[in-house]
């Protein structure tokens, strides 16, 4: 024989089915090579121009997950009462009949009694349209992290900015990038394989990169210079360069931050708008030296700077308003936080203004738009903190500074789904903002439903770590009730919420449990019944999500038959709808959340329980015409297109963007007045500021409480941070590469605390502790100590994988006054002491592999 | 005559590893075992330290020391310059792997297809692939010429997130590896070795 029998008889007999990869939550378009019912290949799907063809190492592994021998099968009822980490469930293996019978009955109790007892933690990002079961059972609750230490800042500034979910610099022609905290197009965040092909071309062609990141991240690998920094003060850093473009070179888009943002608006020494008696905003007429309403005045007599004297006040622009925050941010000073040297935060802002060629313009498809080549990307790490409106704040500053935001070159908006940016009219000729995305704005209320005190986040996220405060002290908030039951949907609460201790006591409290998922995880231990869901190559949906340049659905189709006896996790939630009475709300919560209820001939019927391709055909129809319904994707795959220069480029028009975010400002006084008149006063409105600057967080003071170092995550290609864990494909690769192997310490650091490669050590927070093998590395700040994304789970029901036993999520703090609030992001990194716990490695262990052939 | 090869191009390369996986489900190696692999380093002190990639495979050299090496001709070199092993005629002596300076022998240990990953049962996917290894003898590389015979580029190729894999036939003055190895100078490692690699390497 030859060693190609098996390659060859898929190539001969096997036929290509194209569906949507589902091993991260954005969904590349895939081909998967089936032979004899036995799935034998998956490429990147080549006529998809999302990824090109191309696929990232955990795409390439989604075979592992469909024959991963610890997958559930069939539905399980637990029969040990005792419940906790070192507990067996001791399933057994029951029918889908009886598996429902026992949720009807104990969440039907609930149902019919008080519904906001049921929490929820959905966790499947490719079937957000089934995010509102939890809205139709009658439970506001979201028991999760629900991505806030990503997003809790990051969409709301975004959707307030441009209508925009996401972001990332212009690959075609952005010249200058600064890539700070962030794994776009090296190994994390959108669409990996398209965007690693995108940023690859990008530096081939020439464009420099500058990676701030405490750690030697891939792009700090790739990047022609890598700038350590302290975790937690990125804001800084950009907030000294800001300072050097403003004070120091005086060069910004001045035409732009007049006509295009709120910049020139006179604000008032009550920090809101000087408005006058018809409530129009105020810009400064340099000619008629006197204020006037913003849409009257010439562009060119507009004053975008200046303090001006206006009935006894003195008001200011938005615009000179933070050029008077920014006069003390100098780089020296921003250089003491930040650990950066002066000069490089000089350097680096003059070389981007200069990058930024402010005053040229490019045309693109018959269209002329300004030409920005210089921008600012940033995302999880530089952002997710307990200031995280102020970070996010700054950075769409800093880019506005040069002008760059949804230009050519710059900085651009990337709209959730098919939907696009989401544009409205606002006031005073602004866009809308649009902080919330996933679901309509919550009305504020108290006593609050829900337990992530939703309705005290007028402009916030879900932020799912103000759970366990809610839960355990209900008294501090108003909840006037108490939760009994949990419902999980691919999601791992006791893994993903911080202080995992109090979690479990939450789990604790509850009367019953109930899991949808694939496998078994450190959450679904505590479940009494799990009811098996299908992987993606055995399940239906059309996928559009987070896409940098493209925009259209994918469809997802089973490649084999199923394996087991599982269901597609629609059929399972639709089915418990209608078990336990509420399908017609189902289906109206559908009709609502698909944007069905604006196109009538779509609307579910209440009574009809749908089929998951019937449900699909009518998504499909209703986005695409009766000509692309769901046999149409089944042959064709996708619908995926590039967005066009007018969908990418300023696509609202002349509307001007905030600048200065009055509207924060007064959403924050607005909440107060409503708390207040509750009683409750001892609530976070500290950022609520219509303007970013310099403030040490709660983690920085941490320090002064003797917790020496930071302790920081990291996510690279080869895992998600939760569920490939499982997969012995993929931790085979992860072991061997060092930074895979234990918590990263600064090679110098290790040496001065008496600790070597392979020895075990303990870090502390104040929330907790973990342990992990030391891995001494010298890319990473001598403050700074990391957990990679392949080291930080618990438990997983693969036994062959080792677990690393380095839970991060227990260092952090879960609390409100560890979180924004304003966004309710939570904060992601942890001040920590660092003890040698025992001996392990040898003092002069290298972590480098060593076969590594030499080039000579 | 033709003489496959690749270019990797390390400045393209972020070493995602993509290859290792889609190599690995490509050819559905047993555990333990990849063609494919990239080699991670550091270099240099805080903080002028940085981290390098260097994918690494069967580098097909023409003047393969792994076939000289082979006492039975298992071991052997297509017309197209792909180096290849029949296991009928591979009796498992590994002087292959010994003679091969770059690692990329793999030696099918007695056992280690009973059982699937983490010691299982085979998966249907498992039963398919395994039929091409035996145990008892030596494995390698292909440069996935089961999918080049029907025209189609190696899987680690196909999948790059960044092209960094430039596959094509290094004799052709035309070819793009051909130009590429030319315009920047491509090199291959261990040159010492005098193994004439069909895998040559762009700088980073």
């Amino acid at each position: 024989m030859t060693a190609t029998n098996s390659g060859s008889k898929a190539l001969d007999r096997g036929r290509w089915i194209t569906s949507t990869c589902g091993m991260c939550l954005h969904g590349c378009g895939i081909r998967v090579l089936v032979v004899d019912g036995v799935a034998s290949t998956i490429e990147g799907d080549p006529t998809n121009p999302d990824n090109l063809g191309k696929l990232c190492p955990k795409g390439n592994s989604g075979i592992a997950r469909l024959y991963d021998s610890s997958r559930v099968l069939r539905p399980l009822k637990r029969t040990n009462p005792n419940k906790g980490p070192g507990e067996d469930p001791k399933w057994v293996e029951i029918g889908w009949d009886e598996a429902y019978e026992i949720v009807t009955r104990e969440l039907g109790k609930i149902h019919m009694t008080d519904p906001r007892k049921l929490l929820c933690a959905f966790g499947d990002f490719q079937r957000i349209v089934l995010w509102g079961w939890p809205a139709a059972f009658g439970s506001p609750n979201f028991f999760t992290s629900l991505g806030n230490y990503c997003g809790g800042s990051y969409h709301p500034v975004n959707g307030s900015v441009d209508g925009s979910f996401a972001s990332i610099n212009d690959y075609k022609y952005c010249n200058y990038w600064i890539q700070i905290g962030s794994g776009d197009g090296f190994s994390s965040h959108l669409h990996l394989s398209g965007s690693a092909k995108r940023m690859a071309d990008a530096r081939m062609r020439g464009m420099k990169l500058v990676s701030i990141d405490p750690r030697c991240s891939v792009a700090g690998a790739k990047a022609d210079e890598w700038i350590p920094i302290v975790p937690g003060t990125d804001r800084a850093f950009v907030l000294g360069m800001a300072h050097v473009l403003v004070h120091e070179l005086g060069i910004y888009d001045r035409e732009f931050l007049r006509d295009r943002t709120n910049a020139p608006y006179l604000v008032g020494p009550d920090g809101l708008f000087y408005r006058d008696d018809d409530g129009r905003a105020q810009v400064w007429d340099l000619q008629a030296k006197a204020p006037r309403p913003w849409n009257e005045v010439p562009a060119e007599n507009v004053a975008l700077e200046g303090a001006f004297p206006v009935n006894g006040w003195s008001v200011s622009t938005g615009f000179q308003v933070w050029k008077d925050l920014l006069a003390d941010h100098t780089p020296e000073r921003m250089s003491e936080v930040t650990t950066v040297p002066a000069a490089t935060i000089r350097r680096i802002a003059q070389e981007f203004v200069e990058a930024a060629k402010i005053g040229s313009s490019i045309e693109i498809e018959g269209q002329t738009y300004p030409f920005r080549p210089a921008a600012l990307n940033y995302y999880r790490g530089s952002q997710s903190h307990a200031n995280g409106l102020f970070d996010n704040m700054t950075y769409k500053l800093f880019n506005m500074l040069v002008g760059n935001i949804d230009v050519p070159g710059g900085h651009l908006g990337v709209p959730l789904d098919h939907r696009g940016f989401f544009i409205s009219p606002g006031e005073d000729g602004m866009l809308k903002p649009e902080p919330h995305q996933l679901h309509p704005p919550p009305p504020f209320k108290y006593p609050p439903d829900s337990t992530h005190l939703m309705e005290f986040f007028p402009i916030g996220f879900d932020a799912g770590q103000l759970n366990t405060e809610t839960i355990l002290e209900p008294e501090r908030f108003g909840l006037n009730y108490r939760p009994e039951a949990l419902l999980m949907y691919h999601s791992n609460p006791v893994w993903n919420l911080p202080e995992t201790d109090k979690v479990e006591k939450i789990l604790r409290q509850m009367k019953f449990i109930v899991a949808i998922d694939i496998q078994h995880t450190e959450s679904t231990r505590w479940a009494d019944v799990f009811l098996p869901a299908r992987t993606y190559l055995e399940s239906t949906l059309l996928n559009c999500l987070e896409a940098p340049v493209v925009t259209g659905h994918s469809m997802r189709q089973p490649v084999v038959n199923p394996i087991g006896d599982t269901k597609d996790a629609y059929e399972i939630l639709t089915d418990l709808a209608e078990h336990l009475g509420f399908l017609e709300v189902w289906n109206s919560v559908l009709n609502l959340v698909c944007g069905f209820t604006a196109k009538p001939q779509y609307l579910l019927d209440a009574a009809k329980h749908y089929s998951v391709e019937e449900f699909w055909d009518c998504y499909a129809r209703s986005v695409y015409g009766e000509e692309r319904n769901l046999t149409w994707f089944k042959e064709h795959g996708h619908a995926v297109r590039y967005r066009n220069a007018q969908e990418t480029y300023q696509p609202y028009g002349k509307l001007r963007m905030p600048f200065y975010f009055e509207f924060v400002k007064r959403t924050g006084a607005e909440l107060r007045r409503k708390l207040a008149a509750a009683n409750v006063t001892n609530w976070p409105f500290d950022n609520y500021q219509p303007l970013p600057f310099w403030k040490p967080s709660p983690v920085i003071e941490d320090g002064k409480r003797g917790y020496d170092f930071y302790a920081i995550t990291y996510k690279e290609s080869l895992h998600t941070f939760a569920d490939t864990v499982v997969l012995s494909w993929l931790t085979e690769v992860s072991e061997k590469d060092p930074v895979h192997q234990g918590i990263l310490i600064n090679g110098a650091t290790a040496r001065n605390l008496g600790i070597a490669t392979g020895d075990r050590i303990r870090l502390t927070s104040p929330a907790g502790s973990i342990e992990g093998a030391a891995v001494c590395v010298e890319s990473i700040h001598p403050q700074v100590l990391a957990v990679g994304n392949a080291t930080s789970r618990e438990f997983v029901s693969n036994p062959r994988v080792q677990m690393k036993g380095s839970p991060f999520n227990r260092l952090l703090t879960g609390s409100l006054q560890y979180s924004d609030g304003a966004t309710g992001g939570l904060e992601s990194t942890a001040r920590v002491r660092v003890t040698k716990v025992r001996a392990g490695g040898t003092e002069n262990q290298s972590v480098s592999r060593s076969e590594a052939p030499n080039r000579s | 005559m033709p003489r496959l090869g690749m270019v990797i191009d390390l400045k393209r390369c972020i070493g995602c590893n993509a290859c290792v996986l889609a190599c690995k489900q490509e050819n559905g190696t047993p555990p333990g075992i990849h063609f494919a692999r990239v080699i991670t380093r550091e270099v240099g002190t805080y903080p002028q330290s940085k981290r390098t990639f260097l994918p690494v495979l069967c580098n097909h050299c023409d003047d393969a020391p792994c076939v000289k090496a082979c006492p039975t001709g298992a071991s052997y070199t297509r017309p197209d310059g792909i180096v290849l092993v029949d296991n009928d005629l591979c009796i498992g002596c590994r002087a292959c792997a010994v003679a091969c300076p770059y690692m990329n022998r793999h030696y099918v240990a007695p056992g280690l297809l009973q059982a699937g990953y983490d010691g299982k049962p085979l998966s249907p996917y498992e039963a398919l692939k395994y039929l091409d290894f035996q145990e008892g003898t030596t494995s390698k590389c292909t440069l996935c010429a089961h999918r080049i015979d029907r025209g189609l580029e190696p899987a680690c190729v196909v999948t790059c997130p960044t092209d960094a894999r430039i596959f094509g036939d290094l004799e052709d003055q035309n070819s793009r590896p051909r130009k590429l190895i030319e315009e920047r100078k491509g090199w291959t490692l261990l040159p010492e070795s005098n193994t004439k690699p069909s895998v040559y390497y762009l700088d980073a």
